[in-house]
């Protein structure tokens, strides 16, 4: 079921894979150290003087991994070994996982998280994503072979959650407004991302977000729109910088008259991360919004979660909550 | 609170519930904990399921293998057609209970965890050894747990074998499918299945390097204890549970890739046939 893509795809990887090998072998053979030069990306910095290069897609600097220093050369090592094993699997077209990967050589990978950055350095290296690697399984859908989708859809609704999905669902959502809903069952998956850009870009709807108010939800919002810091590399396959923000706010509490025991305190924790968020360069500028709604959730030191909405009526996010929110941002 | 929502014909999930209770009394509920409680004592005296409560439930589990599936009035589908995640198990214990099934299988395997399940999937496993996987992705929830039954009742000489990892969260999962689930009260003891454990195993252990083998978490060691306090479980499970955790240790699954993509497969083909399994 493989497109010739994927396939053109591998064998050019493969390729990659044995110059790369070959430019270390040839600088070993005449006694010269190689010298790996990784580039390094990221989404957000707490730069707030609107200078930053955040939102490019251009590397921001290089790392430079030499033999001289002995951390680069296990560094190096696991690389090299890591990547042995990623040819193993282009080569047979099969798939692996990161952690499959790590019980290999469990006594040179002393934990997940040098495979981890071994796999992120390869990417980079190679200049591709985790899945052309074939680490990790694909989706049903191999996203970059389908070549049409046809929806009657008018917009497409991403949920935090799989409860709130089940709710929608339940209330037969879709049969009464004509959208798509998606849910990344908390902090999206690669899969799910990619598949919800393959939507827009295909579709050109409208795409909004509806996550609990606290900062994880906001978190995962910020994920869809601007990327992960650990797949800032691949940002721009992933990202959906048209999401909108649906709710809940903070502000809504208030306007639809929440409960108050439905307000749960703010944890130290929470707190934390909420100020750290603020300090997100992308907040500085543009987003106003939402900058100001997170500093309301601050202020008020509460957070709630969709469910609460439902505290009146089992119906009032389906009928009530998300149409009118839609009408708001739809200036109707 | 049930009783008004099932007279609106509508359906709650226990989110849900726990906020229109906390709001409403709020003097006897403050935690879901409390709710869920509450929900398996209601269970319990009525004698029903949640299910017929109103209350929803999701599942994430998935069958691939030598399966068919057909809803009655629609098409039948192929389970190991479904790409490496596998047919997912819809969450609608109705459906379910409707479902047609056909099969040539002469196992069922049940996998802890989805990485694995996928790695069988895509090496297509199933076909070497006749059989249906199914996974639960973790600790198991009631749907999958209704289709395992339901297809131990339909094709009782099916050995169902588990494949979990060896450390008490795993034992945990297969007692689970085995004996239903201690936390579910009533509920506990429906969709019991005759499940063997066929790895991993302790004897198991001689087939993957030292390093492979990582400390025990507390959580392990906290089900290790609620395990041994449980008066069901055998004696030979007993003794593998002690040695884990007299040993301080657990291992994956995974660990043993390290002899090679292919050798999960011949490991478990190795296992079947020498009839390996308790």
């Amino acid at each position: 079921m493989e497109g010739k893509r994927s396939s053109s795809q591998r064998s050019d990887l493969l390729r990659k894979i044995r110059e790369f090998t070959r430019s270390i072998l040839d600088d070993l053979s005449i006694g010269k150290s190689p010298v790996v030069l990784i580039d390094r990306f990221r989404n957000y910095c707490t730069d707030n003087t609107g200078n930053c290069c955040c939102s490019s897609d251009l590397s921001k600097g290089k790392e430079m991994l030499t033999l001289q220093r002995e951390c680069h050369a296990h560094r190096l090592d696991v690389l090299l070994r890591v990547l042995l094993i990623v040819q193993q699997l282009l080569q047979e077209n099969r798939h692996g996982s990161k952690r499959d990967i790590y019980y290999m050589h469990p006594s040179v990978f002393s934990d997940q998280s040098v495979v981890d950055r071994a796999i992120n350095d390869i990417c980079i290296l190679l200049q591709c994503s985790r899945h052309n690697l074939n680490v990790a399984y694909p989706v049903p859908v191999h996203v970059e072979e389908v070549k049409d989708i046809v929806s009657v859809a008018q917009y497409i609704l991403v949920v935090e959650k799989e409860s709130v999905f089940q709710r929608l669902a339940n209330d037969k959502f879709c049969n009464k407004n004509r959208c798509i809903v998606i849910t990344g069952r908390g902090y999206p998956d690669i899969p799910t991302r990619r598949f919800l850009r393959l939507l827009v870009e295909k579709l050109h709807l409208h795409v909004y977000c509806l996550v609990d108010c606290d900062p994880y939800g906001f978190d995962i919002l910020t994920t869809y729109r601007f990327g992960s810091m650990q797949m800032a590399y691949d940002a721009k396959f992933l990202r959906v910088p048209e999401i909108e923000w649906l709710g809940a706010f903070p502000s809504d509490s208030e306007k639809y008259g929440l409960p108050e025991p439905c307000l749960l305190p703010l944890t130290a924790e929470d707190k934390r991360k909420t100020e750290a968020m603020l300090h997100r360069c992308y907040l500085q500028q543009e987003l106003l919004h939402w900058r100001l709604e997170l500093e309301l959730m601050l202020q008020r030191g509460v957070k709630f979660e969709i469910e609460a909405l439902s505290v009146h009526s089992l119906s009032f996010l389906s009928e009530n909550y998300i149409p009118s929110k839609i009408q708001v941002v739809e200036g109707v | 609170m049930c009783f008004q929502i099932l007279v609106q014909e509508k359906r709650v999930t226990q989110r849900e519930l726990f906020y229109k209770l906390l709001c409403s009394s709020p003097q006897y509920f403050t935690c879901q904990l409390q709710v869920n409680r509450t929900i398996q004592d209601v269970v319990a005296l009525l004698r029903c399921s949640r299910y017929s409560l109103g209350i929803m439930a999701s599942s994430r589990g998935a069958v691939t293998g030598r399966l068919l599936l057909q809803e009655p009035n629609q098409e039948t589908v192929d389970c190991s057609a479904c790409g490496s995640s596998g047919h997912p198990i819809s969450g609608d214990m109705n459906l379910l209970e409707r479902m047609v099934m056909k099969t040539d299988a002469r196992y069922i395997i049940v996998v802890e965890k989805h990485a694995i399940f996928q790695r069988l999937a895509e090496d297509r496993v199933f076909n070497q050894i006749p059989s249906i996987l199914i996974t639960a992705k973790g600790y198991p929830d009631i749907a999958t747990r209704f289709l395992l039954y339901r297809m131990s009742r339909n094709f009782p000489d099916l050995p169902i074998l588990a494949l979990v990892d060896w450390n008490p969260a795993g034992l945990a999962i297969l007692c689970t499918f085995k004996f239903g689930s201690i936390g579910m009260g009533l509920e506990a003891y429906r969709y019991a299945c005759n499940v063997k454990w066929l790895g991993l195993r302790g004897d198991d252990l001689q087939l993957i390097p030292e390093e492979s083998l990582i400390p025990l978490k507390p959580r392990d060691l906290q089900i290790a204890k609620s395990l041994k306090s449980s008066e069901i479980l055998e004696e030979n499970y007993r003794n593998e549970l002690e040695v884990m955790v007299q040993s301080g240790r657990r291992a994956e699954i995974e660990a043993l890739y390290f002899r090679g993509y292919n050798f999960l497969g011949k490991y478990i083909a190795k296992k079947i046939v020498q009839a390996n399994y308790v």
